[in-house]
This record gives C-alpha cells, sequence and structure tokens, in this order.
C-alpha cells in the first residue's frame, strides 16, 4: 500500500484516486504496533486475555488497564493507543448508562459497539470545530458481553467498523495469534478451556514470558457477568499450561 | 405595610387582559388488569369537552407494539401529541437496535418522556398494559409528570376514583375474609371490568358509550366492543 | 382545599327490603394529621332514625344539638315521633337559613317511618338541598370512591344481613383509597324491631 501513497494520505476526509483513506488504513496498521488482545467466545461466556508491556521494571504494573468493565453485562479489551481508547470506553459506558436509564434494560452489545463506531468515525480535519478528534482514533476493541443470557464478542477497528467473532485477535501478535485460534477454537469448548487456549495463545506470540504481571484475564457469563481474573487465579492456569 | 402589592387591582377601562388557558379536560375513564399470562386494558368510548360530547366512538387505547397496549385520557391533544412521539421513539428504537421495544423499556422511556415536560406536563393519565419479557402480564400507571408504578390493576382517568377500590375489591381480594387468593382467570377479569364501566356510567359524566378492551396474550391482542349507556 | 374535607370522613346509607343500613368511619383529623380514631359521625335521632354528618367537626357537633333541639321541641309540642322524611326536611330549612355563611357539613339521614316502617335514606349538600333515591347516598371525602363502590356491590331488596356485608364492603374498600377518612368503621342495621349495631377493625393507616 505504501506504493500508492501521495498526497493524498495527509487528509483525513480526502478520498485517493483509488477509492482509499490513507489516514484511517494507517490507523489500522497502527493496531499492530499495540499490545496483543484475545477474545474467545463460548457457549458459557466469552474470555477476553491480553498482554501488558512492561516497559521498566520501576513501572506499577497493575495501572495499565487494557480489560475494563463498561456495564455490568460488557466488558473491553483494547489494543493500540491508550488514551484514545480511554475515550472511546467513556462513551461506551455512557452510552450504556444512558440507555439503562431510558429503557430500564441493559444495552445490547451490537448497540455498545454501533455508538462506539459511531464516535469513532466522527473525525474530521476541518477546523470548524464539529467533531471530538482530527484523526482516526488508533484502537481497536474486543467487546465482550452477555445479550438475553447468551455470550456474544464482537470486534471494532478504527474505521468503526464492528463485527460478530467467535474468537479474535488484535495487536502485534494479532496475525499469529489469530492463526492459532482457528486451529484450536472448537465450539462446544468451556469457558475453563477459553481461558487457557487465550493464555496458551499469549503465550506463544508474546516476546516477554508469560507470567500473571503481564498478562490480564477476564471472563464474563450469564451467571455472574463480568469477572476480572484475580492474579491467583491467572498464575494456577500458567502453571498449568507449563505442565 | 402599605406597598403596591398590597392595592387590590382595578379593572382599567381599555386594558384587555389575556389569560393563556392551554389545557383542557375530555375525560375518559381506563382500566387495566395484569394476569399470569394475559393482560386486559379497557377504555371508554366518550369523548367530551364539558357538558358537549364530541364523539361517543373514540379508541383511547393505543397498540404500541404485539404485547403492549397504552390507554391514555385527559387532555386528548396532549394524548395525541404524546401517542405520537411514542411511536416515533419506537421506530427509532427498531432500527437502531433491531428488535421491537419491549414492554418494560416503554414503560421507562414514557416516564422518562413525561418527565421531560415536568414544568409544562401532558396532561394526561396513562396506564400502559402489556406482557414482560417472560410472557407475564404488567400494568404500569403515571401521574402526569412521569411517575410510574408496576401494579397488577389499576382505574384511571376521569373515573378513576369510583373504580379502583372496585378493583381493589373484586381483583386484589383486599378485606375479604376466608377467601383464596388465587390468580384472577382472563374472562373473570373481563367481567369485573365491564362490570366497573357499567358502574362508572352511571355516576360520571365523562364516562360512557361504550368500552373498547384490549386482550393481550402470547397469541396477540384481541379487541371487543361492549356498549355502554349514552346519556 | 376545601373546608369540608378539612377533618375527613365519610357516611354511607342504603336501602334493604324493610331495612336501612347506615355507616360511618371513625377517623377524625386536622388535614393529615390523626386527632382520634373514635370519632363516629352517625347519631341516634330516634329509635329507628340516624343521622350521619360529614364536614367541618365542629359543625358536626353544632349541627346535631341544634337539630337535637328542634326535633325535641318538635316532639313534644306534637306530641308524636318524628318521622325520617320531616326530620330530613326540616334539616334541609335549617342548613338553608344559613345559605350565606353555612355549617360545613353534608348530612345523611337513614331510618324507618315509625309507623309505617317504610324505609328512608336521604343526603343533602351543606345548603340543605335534599336528595332521596331509592338506592343508596354517600357523602365525604371519598364520596367518589363510594359512588363506584355501591354502584357495583349494590343490588335491589338486600336482606338485613346482606345488606351488612355490601355496605361494610362498600365502606372499607372506598376509605382504603382515602388517606383522611377510615381508621374502623360501625355499622348500623336498621330493622322494624331491632337495630344491629357492629364495629369493623379496619387497617389503621
Amino acid at each position: 500500500m505504501f506504493l500508492t501513497r501521495s498526497e493524498y494520505d495527509r487528509g483525513v476526509n480526502t478520498f485517493s484516486p483509488e477509492g482509499r483513506l490513507f489516514q484511517v488504513e494507517y490507523a489500522i496498521e497502527a493496531i499492530k504496533l499495540g499490545s496483543t488482545a484475545i477474545g474467545i467466545r463460548t457457549p458459557g461466556g466469552v474470555v477476553l486475555a491480553v498482554e501488558k508491556r512492561i516497559t521498566s521494571p520501576l513501572m506499577e504494573p497493575t495501572t495499565v488497564e487494557k480489560i475494563v468493565e463498561v456495564d455490568r453485562h460488557i466488558g473491553c479489551a483494547t489494543s493500540g493507543l491508550m488514551a484514545d481508547a480511554r475515550t472511546l470506553i467513556d462513551r461506551a459506558r455512557v452510552e450504556c448508562q444512558n440507555h439503562w436509564f431510558n429503557y430500564n434494560e441493559p444495552m445490547s452489545i451490537e448497540s455498545c459497539a454501533q455508538a462506539v463506531s459511531s464516535l469513532a468515525i466522527g473525525f474530521s480535519d476541518s477546523s470548524d470545530g464539529g467533531s471530538a478528534m482530527s484523526r482516526p482514533f488508533g484502537v481497536a476493541i474486543l467487546f465482550a458481553g452477555i445479550e438475553n443470557g447468551a455470550p456474544e464478542l464482537w470486534h471494532m477497528d478504527p474505521s468503526g467498523t464492528y463485527m460478530k467473532f467467535l474468537a479474535k485477535a488484535i495487536g502485534s501478535g494479532s496475525e499469529g495469534a489469530q492463526q492459532n485460534l482457528q486451529d484450536n477454537y472448537s465450539p462446544d469448548m468451556t469457558v475453563d478451556d477459553a481461558v487457557e487456549l487465550a493464555l496458551n495463545t499469549l503465550k506463544q506470540v508474546m516476546e516477554e514470558k508469560l507470567n500473571s504481571t503481564n498478562v490480564e484475564v477476564m471472563k464474563i457469563t450469564p451467571e455472574k457477568l463480568f469477572e476480572m481474573y484475580p492474579k491467583t487465579e491467572v498464575e494456577a492456569v500458567i502453571s498449568k499450561l507449563q505442565q | 405595610m402599605i406597598s403596591a402589592e398590597n392595592f387590590p387591582e382595578y379593572n382599567v377601562p381599555g386594558v384587555v387582559k389575556h389569560d393563556f388557558h392551554p389545557y383542557e379536560s375530555n375525560g375518559g375513564s381506563v382500566v387495566a388488569i395484569a394476569g399470569d399470562d394475559y393482560a386486559v386494558i379497557a377504555a371508554d368510548t366518550r369523548l367530551s369537552s364539558g357538558y358537549s360530547i364530541h364523539t361517543r366512538k373514540q379508541n383511547k387505547l393505543f397498540k404500541l407494539s404485539g404485547t403492549t397496549v397504552l390507554g391514555s385520557t385527559g387532555c386528548w391533544c396532549d394524548t395525541l401529541a404524546l401517542t405520537s412521539l411514542i411511536s416515533a421513539r419506537m421506530k427509532m428504537y427498531h432500527y437502531l437496535h433491531q428488535k421491537v421495544m419491549p414492554t418494560n423499556a416503554i414503560s421507562q422511556m414514557l416516564s422518562i418522556i413525561m418527565y421531560h415536560k415536568r414544568f409544562f406536563p401532558y396532561y394526561v393519565s396513562n396506564i400502559l398494559a402489556g406482557l414482560d419479557a417472560d410472557g407475564k402480564g404488567v400494568v404500569y400507571s403515571y401521574d402526569p409528570i412521569g411517575h410510574c408504578e408496576l401494579a397488577s390493576y389499576r382505574a384511571g382517568g376521569s373515573a378513576g376514583a369510583l373504580l379502583q377500590p372496585v378493583l381493589d375489591n373484586q381483583i386484589g381480594l383486599k378485606n375479604q375474609e376466608n377467601v383464596a387468593k388465587d390468580p384472577i382467570p382472563k374472562e373473570k377479569a373481563i367481567s369485573v371490568i365491564v362490570d366497573t364501566f357499567i358502574s362508572a356510567a352511571e355516576r360520571d359524566i365523562y364516562t360512557g358509550d361504550g368500552v373498547i378492551i384490549n386482550v393481550i396474550t402470547k397469541d396477540g391482542i384481541e379487541t371487543r366492543n361492549v356498549s355502554l349507556r349514552k346519556d | 382545599m376545601s373546608i369540608l374535607a378539612y377533618n375527613g370522613g365519610c357516611v354511607v346509607a342504603m336501602r334493604g327490603k324493610d331495612c336501612v343500613a347506615i355507616a360511618t368511619d371513625h377517623r377524625f383529623g386536622v388535614q393529615g394529621q390523626t386527632i382520634d380514631t373514635n370519632f363516629q359521625k352517625v347519631f341516634q335521632i330516634n329509635p329507628q332514625m340516624f343521622l350521619g354528618l360529614v364536614g367541618l367537626q365542629t359543625d358536626i357537633l353544632t349541627v346535631k344539638d341544634r337539630l337535637a333541639f328542634r326535633k325535641n321541641l318538635y316532639e313534644v309540642r306534637e306530641n308524636r315521633e318524628m318521622t325520617p322524611e320531616r326530620f330530613a326536611a326540616m334539616l334541609s330549612s335549617f342548613l338553608y337559613e344559613r345559605r350565606f355563611g353555612p355549617y360545613f357539613v353534608e348530612p345523611v339521614v337513614a331510618g324507618l317511618d315509625p309507623k309505617t316502617s317504610k324505609p328512608f335514606i336521604c343526603n343533602m349538600d351543606l345548603i340543605g338541598c335534599p336528595n332521596a333515591p331509592d338506592d343508596f347516598v354517600v357523602a365525604g371525602t371519598c364520596a367518589e370512591q363510594l359512588y363506584g363502590m355501591c354502584e357495583t356491590l349494590w343490588k335491589p331488596d338486600l336482606e338485613p344481613e346482606q345488606l351488612f356485608e355490601v355496605i361494610a364492603q362498600s365502606m372499607i374498600n372506598a376509605f382504603d383509597r382515602d388517606a383522611i377518612s377510615g381508621w374502623g368503621a360501625t355499622v348500623y342495621i336498621i330493622e322494624k324491631d331491632k337495630i344491629t349495631v357492629k364495629t369493623l377493625k379496619t387497617r389503621m393507616d
């Protein structure tokens, strides 16, 4: 794609003669620099697992928050520019609460993704100040949620495109991870199987050695909704993997 | 204390005063009863203004979805404005969320729509009847500024005060000793509703002419008509 | 708020087959504050005639005493018992005397004619406009609720026991939907040869 690079890659709202929006494509590329995040949907719930890059031993690892609760029935994993992720997650949270306030029911996962997507594509470099951002967001998001008792996994990229997945990997190791998920995913796996598969996949694509401080795991189930895995449980799964 | 506001206002010749009367009561009553697997809602068909009758055939029940019916009385123009806003909002919800709005979502939305006009309210008495997500009958009643209450039976509108104690007694089985508190069968609920309207038509001049009854079950909404006295 | 609803309370009277019934609640309050839960608004005027008064409590007591005075005067002058019809007529003219400064009461009269035992019920507005129907009369802060109940439950030619059930259910369910009536009720069933007084326990809130 860099062969056709031209003046057209400057404006975010100008198509190239070939019909491309370079800034959006570059934003999608930016995700590939981000840390790896994995989502797996099983009949019993959805699992999200992310890699946390601990860039310095003096850094406090718990302050890297890559999996967040959006509502009790929706959790998100992000990859890419963390500051942009914050903005999108804030929007998702507001939209979920708004929906609950207006309709007294949990927001559907798709509607939540749709609401975030509206913000994600609301960029423009015009100077009249009408839009939230002057460039596309450099974030991809995995939405894990429970809708009418059924688990769902959605993925959204910086172009605002959102789609439903059974299993999805995003971030720097996404290509290898996605292949691994495709090879090992089975439709009838349990949540525990999914946690193992997710961590195993991370283990293969991460540069660092997998341990309980450089990953975050979350599961969302119809019974208990959003739950982060405590450090001890992550450790238990990791030691199981090493056997 | 002698000050300007303590003096009476004298009518000065040539001064024309205009008062703003934005509301009118067009009368009408609504009764709704919820059962285990049904909800019945009924409203009379008289639309009046003071001592004159606009029409004897006004339906005051609004089918909002396959499982939800709103009964609305009071200031009829407000009812029309409110119900058209509700159906527009329900269409938007349908397009945005790809599903028909469930009864409890409608109940919450209605409350918020009403409260948004807290200081210039819709002058209407609303009763919402329908089936919830589990197929169980529910009735929600509202005041004009959006207070919403979930009930199993409710009377509202111009004869609401006459009918509510009758429902307490016949449906809620209040103040009755040695009676089994069994669920009320659908046909019993319908016959109590018809009886209450016959009583209301005797004493409330704003209720009469006829009753339209909507019976909401999982199979759909059935409409029945009953005549009332027309004087 | 209307001064008639200052103290709260309600009375209902019904006709049955050769009998009448009159019922009262027990509350006396000042707007929302309950002062007394045993204030009965029905008074026995004659062996087979009762008067119920709702409205401003001070006027209830005054009207009751003044009517007793006039009725006693009538009876000693005429040397015969006053019929409910006569009593109602006297009450009506008594109230109309105060046409422009009325007693804030709404009366209900129920009784049997002392000679013919014909049932009679009657109510009035505060300036004495009489209304004597052949089914039931209501008065008080929950009049609307009472109309709804009575209209649904009442039938012609009820026997005394049935009449008691109908009037009791009408009264209780009506005042349960009124914050300033209730706190118990008393029902009087007036028959040719006996008067039955029943006190009803109800919810006290």
